[in-house]
């Protein structure tokens, strides 16, 4: 409830998520993604859940009609003020549908006893709060009466449209049903009264005084959160058929009067409810037997199963299991622990009156679990916006409550958790009833002292998960780790802090609509399946661990984790795991007892040693003596009733100072030799249900083992022929390839020859290349030499033409008579010397330069046409 | 390396966890409940490294029936007490025995005397501590979470201390 005081501004700050919580900061970023998802889901489930509460109460809706008010109150309205109360109110409701809503959602018990003003429980912030969620008018048909009439009349509609399936259970009044149901529904009323009446008889003066206690309490205290509220009266049909299955009624009652008549002495009083609550574990066996005898309705309910009541068990099983929205919630939740059938008026009130009054006179036990609370409450939750000093204060009282409630369990860790959630959920005391449900009934045994049921749970889990996950279980035995260092853990926080929280809320609706622990086995293994693959790839211990733990813990698609669990696991059911448990408790027990005896040893310092070895002797002694005795009383073969004992037994071994502080060591005599007889005789019945246990196991197994072996043969053959037949198809495609293969191999020999010579011809002309390259530099050096040649030789021939002109004028003149024959001479030289040059470029004969002159002649010859033009080319001026 | 941590509820040891593995100190721990692991590798002097598989188990009395499960095959035992709190020392002196009897025989104990910052209100003097692990042949070490005084000290030393798997040389 004290989730609707956190406003959202609140929880966006420090990357909270919509509940408060803190997230780790390495997955606020995956959380904002699926918020939306989150969104949407809740918005179809809303609508889903609107729809079947419709439903349940159309087919209501005849019952609370006006004039079965009226009948109602005229049979039950004359001894009190408080049905006209009721009366009123429901005028009101009729009148002025805005404001009367929440009052009637705070009608009280139409029971006798109880003098407590209609309305003036009324919460009006929280109601107004959830009460948008609901149609108005349907809260108005149903809230003016008080919820006992109110769940039998249901259950009297139910049957009454669906005869013909529970004919066989009530068929003596069916007929009349038919015909006046309004009229049956009252009866039953009155029945359902009356037997409240007669199971509150023994407490009377519990009753009185808590009257007087309540009404000052009322002036004084401030009752914002703290009080009992009802659920909304739409959620009623549920509720009485989750109430069907509380059977433990009685143990409750009992413990009352405890409480209620002995105030003072704590010590006292708790030693006495210890020993009620051994009773009652036995009591509650035989409780239905005896309730049979005061109403018969009532009792074919508790007895059975609640399903074949209830067509629509199915529907809001699915329903659950998509979720439960989260304005409902809290009051769903109380619906399915059937909290209203365990309450005791008063009760909580007392409790807390009772930490209160016995500050000093508490006992070591107590002061113990209140340290211990003391130290757990700062770190319950830490820096949550809703836990602030009120609601820690509220979250002592309850888990102080509760300690003193049942002290075989006390306080254990983990708890401050549970309290701590349920406190957002719902009222302060509503949520004390939830958890008592929870721990009691839900995890009884687990949370004691030696925490029995939950080790043995741990052994289960490891031999179920063999069973399912072979290869990962062998894949951490190979690396070393424990399946249960994992589950443990799991287990016990009920997976609180484990995974995400939205997770972790359709667990708990889950876990809760089921009333057992079935689906904590489930979840593990949707977690394993999940994650199996993961963790099979990792190669050290630490690794493994580490993966699991973060995978576990980023599991925001809540919706895929519980479908898995839910959808994928429906064999382990709570039959099994009772089977499997039985075969794993002995085992357990025997440790335990070993730790206890231990316990003892560990006490030989302070001075108990040797008179604890003489204790011994004798007992042995005693043993033979006392157990005959004892066998009557008790059953030594009830596992159930075994549990307690041992609580007990460890609670004195292991607080010293109580030990120590019995006054007598005569009286320490008498103790330590009962606790030995009781000891020796456990463990011998223990023994001999082993004894049993296995013979029948080793039967079971015997006949297993035959079934699913050949089963398994049947399965490994047609493994066989698969494997044999994938084998030949594997082989035809092998050589398949191997032919194709060869034919590349062929085209690449091919290929590759034609490569080579490639490469051999490409070489030949690089090298030609290479050659032509130097021909080409050495012609063109020697072009530049003769080109300057040929200048020379022009100037020359010039020189020599001016010579020659010169010599042609002066021809008569016989001074000059031997230049004119060499002047051609010259001249061919250097013309063929051009030549030269361009025939052999032609040819590309390699010639040295020396052997130009040699060919000179020849070429000369050759082409004279030629020549002319190459003295053209050359000496382009000559033509001028 | 599988260590174990033990002792009394409150002294410190997931604080210690998270001091060693990563370097915070939140005044508001969670409770453990069962057990919680984290790992850390470290690297020793002679640049070998170790790489510790930690586990933090809860401290209330009755999860002591659990504890077996943990320290069974680890290799090194972390007793934690409270330096203002006589009853955490009490109760180290029981896993001290505990261990004695039911670790396994080589097993490394270290004796751990937490919240050393708060030594105005110190109800067990450091000698104690020093006899109590003298006695049993194994490490003492003050620290404190809070300031993270001796945390890495604390498991550099029992690095130092573990039995080599195989000699370098
Ligand atoms: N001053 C001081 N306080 C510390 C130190 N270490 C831890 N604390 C406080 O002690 C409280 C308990 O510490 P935890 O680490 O949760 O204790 P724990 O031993 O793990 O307890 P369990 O989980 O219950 O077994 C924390 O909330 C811190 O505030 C320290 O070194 N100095
Ligand atoms: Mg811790």
């Amino acid at each position: 409830m004290l989730l609707s005081l956190v406003s959202k501004r609140s929880l966006e700050v420090d990357s909270r998520d919509a509940y408060g919580f803190a997230l780790r900061p390495q997955h606020v970023q995956r959380y904002q993604e699926y918020v939306s998802i989150y969104t949407e889901e809740e918005t179809e489930r809303a609508e889903k859940w609107q729809n079947f509460l419709d439903r349940q109460e159309s087919v209501a809706e005849p019952c609370s009609s006006e004039e079965e008010f009226q009948d109602t109150f005229q049979a039950d309205g004359s001894d009190s003020g408080e049905e006209s109360a009721s009366e009123e109110d429901s005028r009101n409701e009729k009148q002025d549908s805005g404001s009367s809503k929440l009052d009637g959602l705070e009608v009280q018990h139409l029971e006798k006893d109880s003098n407590e003003t209609v309305g003036e429980l009324s919460k009006e912030k929280e109601v107004a709060e959830e009460a948008h969620v609901l149609d108005e008018h349907q809260i108005l048909r149903e809230t003016s009466l008080g919820e006992k009439s109110e769940s039998v009349k249901d259950e009297a509609e139910q049957s009454d449209t669906d005869k013909e399936k529970e004919s066989s259970v009530e068929s003596e009044s069916d007929e009349e049903k038919q015909s006046q149901p309004v009229k049956e529904a009252i009866d039953l009323n009155h029945v359902e009264i009356q037997q409240e009446n007669e199971t509150e008889e023994p407490v009377p003066e519990a009753e009185k005084c808590g009257v007087d206690d309540e009404k000052t309490q009322k002036e004084t205290k401030s009752r914002s959160v703290i009080e009992w509220a009802h659920i909304r009266p739409c959620l009623k049909s549920i509720e009485a058929m989750m109430c069907s299955r509380v059977k433990n009624v009685k143990y409750m009652q009992n413990k009352q009067q405890t409480i209620a008549g002995d105030h003072a002495s704590s010590l006292a009083s708790i030693e006495e409810s210890e020993q009620n609550s051994m009773e009652n574990d036995r009591d509650s066996e035989t409780f239905t037997s005896r309730s049979h005898s005061i109403k018969e309705e009532h009792d074919a309910q508790s007895n059975v199963s609640p399903e074949p009541f209830f067509p629509w068990y199915e529907e809001l099983e699915v329903l659950v299991r998509l979720g439960v929205p989260k304005d409902l919630r809290g009051e769903v939740w109380q619906a399915f622990v059937g909290v209203k059938a365990r309450r005791v008026e008063r009760y909580y009130q007392d409790l807390l009156a009772q930490i209160t009054d016995s500050d000093e006179s508490s006992s070591d036990v107590q002061r113990k679990w209140k340290k211990q609370i003391e130290k757990d409450i700062p770190r319950t939750f830490p820096g949550h916006p809703a836990l602030n000093e009120n609601g820690r204060d509220s979250l002592r009282r309850i888990l102080l409550a509760y300690a003193c409630h049942n002290p075989s369990v006390g306080y254990c860790q983990a708890m401050n958790f549970f309290a701590g959630l349920l406190l957002l959920l719902m009222p302060e005391e509503n949520a004390f009833w939830t958890l008592v449900g929870i721990i009691d009934d839900y995890f009884d045994g687990y949370y004691t002292e030696e925490m029995i049921e939950s080790q043995v749970d741990q052994l289960v889990f490891e031999e179920l998960m063999r069973e399912r996950f072979p290869k990962l279980v062998n894949h951490l035995d190979y690396l070393g780790v424990q399946v249960a260092w994992i589950s443990g853990p799991w287990f016990l926080s009920i997976f609180v802090n484990i995974i995400p929280w939205e997770c972790v809320l359709r667990m708990w609706d889950v876990l809760l609509f089921e009333g057992n622990r079935v689906v904590l086995f489930r979840t593990a293994f949707a977690l394993m399946e999940l994650y199996g693959p993961a963790i099979v790839a990792t190669q050290d211990a630490g690794d493994a661990i580490t993966s699991l733990q973060s995978l576990a813990s980023s599991t925001f698609d809540s919706s895929q984790l519980v479908l898995t669990a839910c959808m994928g696991y429906i064999s382990t059911n709570e039959a099994r795991l009772e089977e499997l448990r039985k075969i794993h408790r002995p085992a357990v027990l025997e440790i335990v007892e070993e730790r206890i005896q231990k316990g003892r040893v560990w006490k030989d310092k302070k001075g108990l040693a040797s008179k604890l070895y003489s204790f011994k002797h004798e007992g042995s002694i005693l043993d033979e003596q006392k157990p005959p005795q004892r066998t009557d009383g008790e059953n030594p073969d009830d596992d159930e009733s075994r549990s307690p004992n041992f609580s007990m037994n460890l609670d004195g071994a292991n607080v010293d100072s109580e030990v120590d502080s019995l006054p007598d060591l005569q009286e320490q005599v008498v103790w330590m030799k009962v606790e030995l007889c009781r000891l020796l005789e456990e463990k011998r019945s223990a023994v001999m249900r082993a004894e049993e246990l296995e013979i029948a196991l080793m039967e079971m197994v015997k006949e297993d083992n035959r079934l699913e072996l050949s089963a398994k043969i049947e399965q490994l053959e047609k493994e066989v022929r698969e494997l044999k037949q994938v084998l030949s198809d594997k082989k035809e495609q092998e050589t398949a390839m191997l032919q194709v293969l060869m034919k590349v191999e062929q085209d690449q020999k091919l290929t590759e020859d034609a490569r080579i010579s490639a490469e051999q011809d490409a070489a030949a002309q690089r090298y030609a290349a290479h050659v032509l390259q130097e021909k080409n530099e050495k012609l063109v050096t020697q072009l530049a030499q003769m080109e300057k040649k040929l200048v020379t030789a022009e100037t020359t021939l010039e020189a020599t033409l001016q010579y020659e002109s010169g010599q042609n004028k002066a021809l008569s003149s016989p001074r000059f008579p031997r230049p004119a024959p060499e002047s051609p001479k010259k001249k061919t030289g250097f013309l063929s010397f051009g030549l030269g040059w361009r025939d052999r470029n032609k040819a590309k004969q390699p010639e040295e330069s020396n052997s130009i002159n040699t060919s000179n002649a020849t070429s000369e010859v050759k082409s004279p046409s030629k020549e002319s033009k190459t003295e053209d080319l050359l000496n382009p001026e000559t033509r001028r | 390396m599988q260590l174990v941590l033990l002792g009394d509820s409150g002294v410190g040891k997931s604080c210690i966890v998270l001091r060693f593995v990563r370097g915070q100190f939140d005044a508001t721990s969670k409770v453990t409940v069962g057990a919680s692991f984290l790992s850390q590798t470290i690297a020793l002097q002679d640049s070998t490294t170790v790489k510790f598989e930690i586990w933090d188990t809860a401290g209330q009395e009755r999860y002591s029936a659990l504890a077996p499960l943990y320290y069974r095959g680890a290799g090194v035992a972390v007793i934690v007490y409270d330096i203002t709190s006589p009853e955490s020392f009490k109760k180290a002196q029981y896993w001290v025995k505990e261990l004695q009897k039911h670790g396994s025989p080589d097993i490394v104990m270290a004796l751990v005397g937490n919240k050393a910052d708060l030594h105005e209100k110190r109800e067990v003097p450091t000698e104690d501590g020093m006899e109590l692990a003298e006695k049993n042949g194994m490490f003492f070490i003050e620290t404190s979470a809070k300031t993270a005084d001796n945390i890495n000290q604390l498991f550099e030393e029992i690095g130092k201390r573990l039995p080599r798997p195989t000699p370098p040389s």
